[in-house]
């Protein structure tokens, strides 16, 4: 790769946009322009939010008792409310009569008098809230005071040893409202607070007339203070806010320019000529990924430096948050670096599969609607950074950020290293996605096709290949996954071992084999070539069992090293523990856990699907993507994890024996011992003394291997994976092209 | 210089199914001479270009320029070569010169003699007048000439142009035919493809004539016209493609490159591609020379 064209092209492409008007405006005149526009809006919106008043009839209010008094000249009592210029807030409607009994009698105007009328208007929103004292309200209310003031008049018997009046039952008022609508639902709230304050009032007033003093039912007041320095308690806000609009601005930032530089580029008819020019196709993509990462940083840097412009007026009037502390700003340009290098070569990846720029535009929505969640899941109230949530790319980067603005220097520190490896790792595969859509003729020749179903699935059958295609692997993996979701939500959750067993055989066969085998027969010439139908080597058979079981140890100090980082959900373990209360029969759990994925798994990963990805030409891409989607179909994250990994390793056997058996028997003696270890229980520990070298049982977390076991397994199983390394293994056609491309290219680079 | 053997393209099509664009197409040419494809829209010229120049892949078969394997070697190639096609655009937003100064920078040139070749190339093709002009306000004239500059300006022993007077007046596609000559003056090797008889009479050293994807005929021009027997080179063409076309299916007009000279009673390949080859012994006739 030439660093000088790289640069060139860059500079080339920074030109290019700053020719170009939409891109200026976009990036430089809008974010200026844009923020004290909204900040003045702010300031217009402000006014009609606090002018909201809220519509509420009151009936049966006429006998209400004078002190202390709820209602005032038609107007609640401005004791009841909390902030001064609240009363005017509610506007109260009272009928002049009490309802008659009949609810015939209306009043020539529409206040309605009865309390059905009164209910169907609040539904109908033409009064938020309706109060509703009962007939007998205020009479109860007045009787029980006076019945308080006579007890507290007896004379006799010393105040403890009186036994307390049984007061009389006053019936509820009543508030009625519309939680379908918004203004109503408020309504509710600030009647509710009114009405909560007044039986505070009246209950004073009854203790004076009891004799009490009124503080006898609030005997003293809790006092908050708030102890955070004031910066930090600023930047608490900004914690939140900052990851947020960071993200959206890097995304957006990037998009644009990436769908000019790569769909653009097709739409105008200079990719060929650029593509027939001496810039490699790395070289090319590089270029652009610096291009779109300045733009997607100066949109940022822009955005922010005018947000905090007019953010530091409109933040004068309000007085409960301050402007961003420096530091907070300091580390956000640092986090912006990684983030706006991540999108940048997402949308440069999706830019270049896009056709034109109007289908580029599209893609927007599905990248949103990806990146969304994993933003809003770190800034979650109660999400902390842990290990876990910092091995999650963009989550992890706004966590990190969340912490280091929130001041806990300390605490993000060991999770630096993690959300930055994860990153790069992204960065770096997205930039391979975009290198690959520039390598692949059918994305950048790609011309629109009328759609027409019939005659796209009569061609699929027709214009079959030996072995599937990888778009055609990509299906398979997707139809599995989507037939699995659905058929987890149809079916109920098993509750006993028979129906969990039952589960998991249909889950192989039905959801797993079927769409795999049927694809295989329909969609291929050669099933013996796509199932890996092959006899293997004498000896492949012996070196995938020795290997299973060599490398068991370690898959299980993995799964337990995985489930300690991210803990398997309570409820599943419950419901787990529930189902396997009793003991069955190793061999119905061997056949149901070990045999039937055996067969089913391998069929569909390492047959269909696996044979699939080696289309592209890439070896270990065709294992890692097969892997990935094996993975998927376990279920529980933690297991999908460590099942990624034995895929890698039983896709790496079945490319290099060219057979599907060696990983078949691989994957029901690992599956065995699996269940074996589950199996086991301390009391078999003490009753076989022999096992005593081989497993340990520690509390809590059941029967595990020694550590010896462990790190034995993997000398062991780095043998075997050698051997299965020198193993002359069979290409296809693709491969052998990549591999002399690869071959030229170094020579070249050597020369 | 060029070395083609069996060079076969396909692609996935709905409608047609699996669509052969070229199908075993074998031919060579030299340093010094104009190598000429005539052949009518979607007989496989552009592919076999597009191969050449190692913007597609083949299905099967070789490619080499120059010693270079078009697919191993595609970095090596793309220095032996200049492309011009109209597909090849020229960026809007880029003036006549920084286009080409780009372009000879990407290929590695020094900027001294880069800054001295560009002068000279300016020059030659009197391109002074509008090199500070943006590429969106160039008229196609212009473009193609600032695409030629494009092609030449790192020298390249192979020149490939496909199509290269489409769309252009009477006046600037002769000026252009004049440079092209010049060039294999200088010793270049030229493949030059175009579906006009008389092009490729004024200018190529040999021709090959393509429909469907297959070379029916190559060689020399006179060799051509007795082997066949026809001394208009023109009824030569028509007579050759007419076989293949002429078999009972209802004609498809192809839809572009309408207005160009015999364009309209041209077709586009068809589903099936009929299985009697029109001219066995000389389709798959390399360079007799």
């Amino acid at each position: 790769m030439s660093w000088t064209n790289v640069k060139l092209v860059f500079f080339r492409e920074v030109r290019d946009q700053l020719r170009d008007r939409r891109t200026l405006f976009m990036i430089f005149v809008l974010p200026v322009v844009l923020y004290p526009l909204l900040g003045l809006s702010f300031f217009q919106f402000a006014q009609f939010i606090h002018k909201h008043t809220i519509k509420a009839l009151v009936l049966g209010a006429e006998g209400l008792p004078a002190t202390p008094a709820l209602i005032e000249d038609g107007h609640f009592a401005a004791a009841w409310f909390t902030e001064p210029d609240e009363p005017r807030l509610v506007e109260l409607t009272l009928p002049e009569a009490s309802p008659s009994d009949d609810g015939e009698a209306q009043a020539a105007d529409s206040i309605p008098r009865s309390l059905e009328e009164a209910k169907r208007q609040v539904r109908a929103g033409t009064y938020d809230v309706l109060i509703y004292f009962p007939p007998d309200f205020s009479d109860r209310l007045v009787q029980s005071r006076a019945q308080i003031a006579g007890e507290a008049a007896k004379e006799g018997a010393p105040a403890p040893a009186r036994a307390p009046p049984d007061l009389l039952a006053i019936p509820s008022p009543e508030v009625y409202y519309n939680s379908a609508l918004e203004k109503s639902q408020l309504g509710y709230l600030r009647v509710l607070d009114v009405l909560v304050h007044w039986r505070a009032g009246v209950g004073r007033t009854n203790l004076e007339a009891g004799g009490l003093p009124p503080q006898a039912a609030e005997p003293f007041r809790v006092a908050k203070h708030d102890v955070a320095d004031p910066g930090r308690g600023q930047s608490a806000v900004w914690a939140k806010v900052f990851p947020f609009l960071l993200l959206i601005w890097a995304m957006t930032g990037a998009f644009y320019p990436a769908i000019d530089l790569c769909a653009g580029e097709k739409e105008r008819g200079t990719l060929e000529t650029l593509l027939s020019s001496p810039a490699a196709r790395v070289e090319i993509v590089g270029g652009k990924l610096c291009t779109v990462m300045l733009f997607s940083a100066t949109t940022v840097l822009l955005n922010l430096l005018s947000m905090g412009i007019t953010g530091m007026f409109v933040l004068s009037q309000l007085q409960h948050i301050g402007p961003p502390p420096l530091l907070a700003i300091v580390w956000l340009l640092i986090a912006l670096i990684p983030i706006s290098a991540l999108f940048s070569a997402l949308c440069l990846a999706l830019a270049a599969f896009a056709r034109s720029t109007k289908e580029g535009q599209y893609y927007l929505m599905p990248l949103l609607l990806i990146t969304m969640p994993l933003v809003v899941i770190a800034i979650l109230p109660g999400v902390e950074l842990n290990l876990g949530n910092s091995l999650i790319p963009v989550t992890g980067v706004v966590l990190l950020l969340r912490t280091v603005l929130e001041g806990n220097y300390w605490q993000a520190l060991p999770f630096v290293p993690p959300v930055v490896g994860v990153t790069l790792v992204g960065c770096l595969l997205a930039i391979r996605w975009a290198v690959d859509q520039f390598n692949t003729e059918t994305v950048l020749f790609r011309e629109s096709e009328r759609l027409d179903l019939g005659l796209w699935l009569r061609n699929l059958l027709r214009d079959r290949d030996d072995t599937p295609s990888v778009s055609e692997a990509v299906f398979c993996g997707v139809l599995i996954l989507v037939i699995w979701f659905f058929m987890s939500f149809a079916l109920p959750a098993p509750t006993s071992f028979a129906e969990f067993a039952e589960l998991a055989l249909v889950t192989q066969l039905v959801v797993i084999a079927t769409p795999a085998l049927l694809m295989t027969v329909m969609l291929t010439r050669s099933p013996r070539k796509t199932l890996l139908l092959n006899r293997p080597a004498v000896l492949a058979v012996p070196a995938a069992l020795l290997l299973a079981t060599l490398l068991h140890p370690v898959v299980a100090a993995l799964q337990l090293a995985v489930t300690r980082l991210y803990p398997v959900d309570s409820r599943i373990v419950e419901m787990l523990s529930g189902i396997f209360t009793e003991r069955h029969p190793l061999w119905q759990l061997v056949l149901v856990f070990a045999v039937a994925p055996a067969i089913a798994e391998e069929l569909a990963f390492r047959g269909f699907i696996l044979s699939g990805f080696r289309r592209s030409g890439h070896k270990w891409r065709a294992i890692v993507l097969s892997s990935i989607f094996f993975g998927m179909t376990h279920g529980i994250f933690q297991q999908s994890l460590v099942a990624i990994l034995l895929g890698i390793v039983i896709g790496y056997i079945a490319v290099q024996s060219g057979s599907i058996l060696p990983g078949m028997l691989f994957h029901l003696v690992h599956n065995a011992l699996r269940i074996s270890l589950l199996h086991l229980s301390p009391e078999d520990l003490s009753r076989h003394p022999s096992l005593g070298w081989l497993v340990q049982s520690a509390s809590g977390e059941g029967i595990s291997y020694h550590p010896a076991v462990v790190v034995a397994g993997a000398l062991g199983a780095a043998a075997i994976l050698y051997w299965f390394h020198r193993q002359p293994y069979e290409r296809t056609a693709e491969e052998i092209l990549q591999d002399a491309i690869r071959h030229n290219s170094a020579a070249a680079a050597a020369a | 210089m060029i070395h083609v053997k069996d060079l076969t393209k396909s692609y996935t099509d709905l409608r047609r199914g699996r669509f052969v664009a070229l199908d075993g197409v074998t031919f060579d040419a030299f340093e010094g001479e104009i190598f000429g494809l005539l052949g009518p829209n979607g007989a496989g010229k552009t592919t076999a270009l597009r191969i050449l120049s190692t913007i597609l892949r083949p299905t099967s078969g070789s490619a080499s320029v120059n010693g270079y394997d078009v697919v191993t070697q595609s970095s090596a190639v793309r220095h032996q070569i200049g492309f011009v096609s109209t597909n090849t655009g020229v960026y809007d937003r880029m003036t006549a010169w920084e286009m080409v100064e780009y372009f000879g920078r990407l290929y590695g040139i020094e900027r001294e003699l880069l800054r001295e070749r560009m002068d000279q190339l300016f020059a030659r093709l009197k391109m002074q007048e509008f090199r500070d002009v943006l590429g969106a306000k160039l008229s196609t004239g212009m473009k193609q000439k600032v695409s030629i500059a494009r092609a030449l300006v790192h020298d390249p022993p192979v020149l490939i142009f496909d199509e290269p007077t489409t769309g252009l007046d009477v006046l600037v596609s002769r000026a252009l035919l004049q440079t092209i000559a010049q060039l294999r003056e200088n010793g270049k090797c030229i493949i030059f493809s175009t579906h006009i008889m008389r092009e490729v009479e004024k200018l190529c050293d040999r021709v090959a004539i393509m429909n469907h994807g297959r070379i029916l005929t190559a060689g020399k021009l006179d060799q051509l016209r007795s082997q066949h027997g026809e001394e208009d080179l023109e009824e030569l063409f028509f007579r050759l493609i007419a076989p293949a076309d002429d078999d009972g299916e209802p004609l498809e007009p192809t839809g572009h490159a309408a207005g160009a000279p015999g364009a309209d009673t041209l077709v586009a390949p068809r589903p099936d591609l009929p299985d009697v080859d029109p001219a066995p012994s000389a389709a798959r006739g390399g360079a007799e020379s």
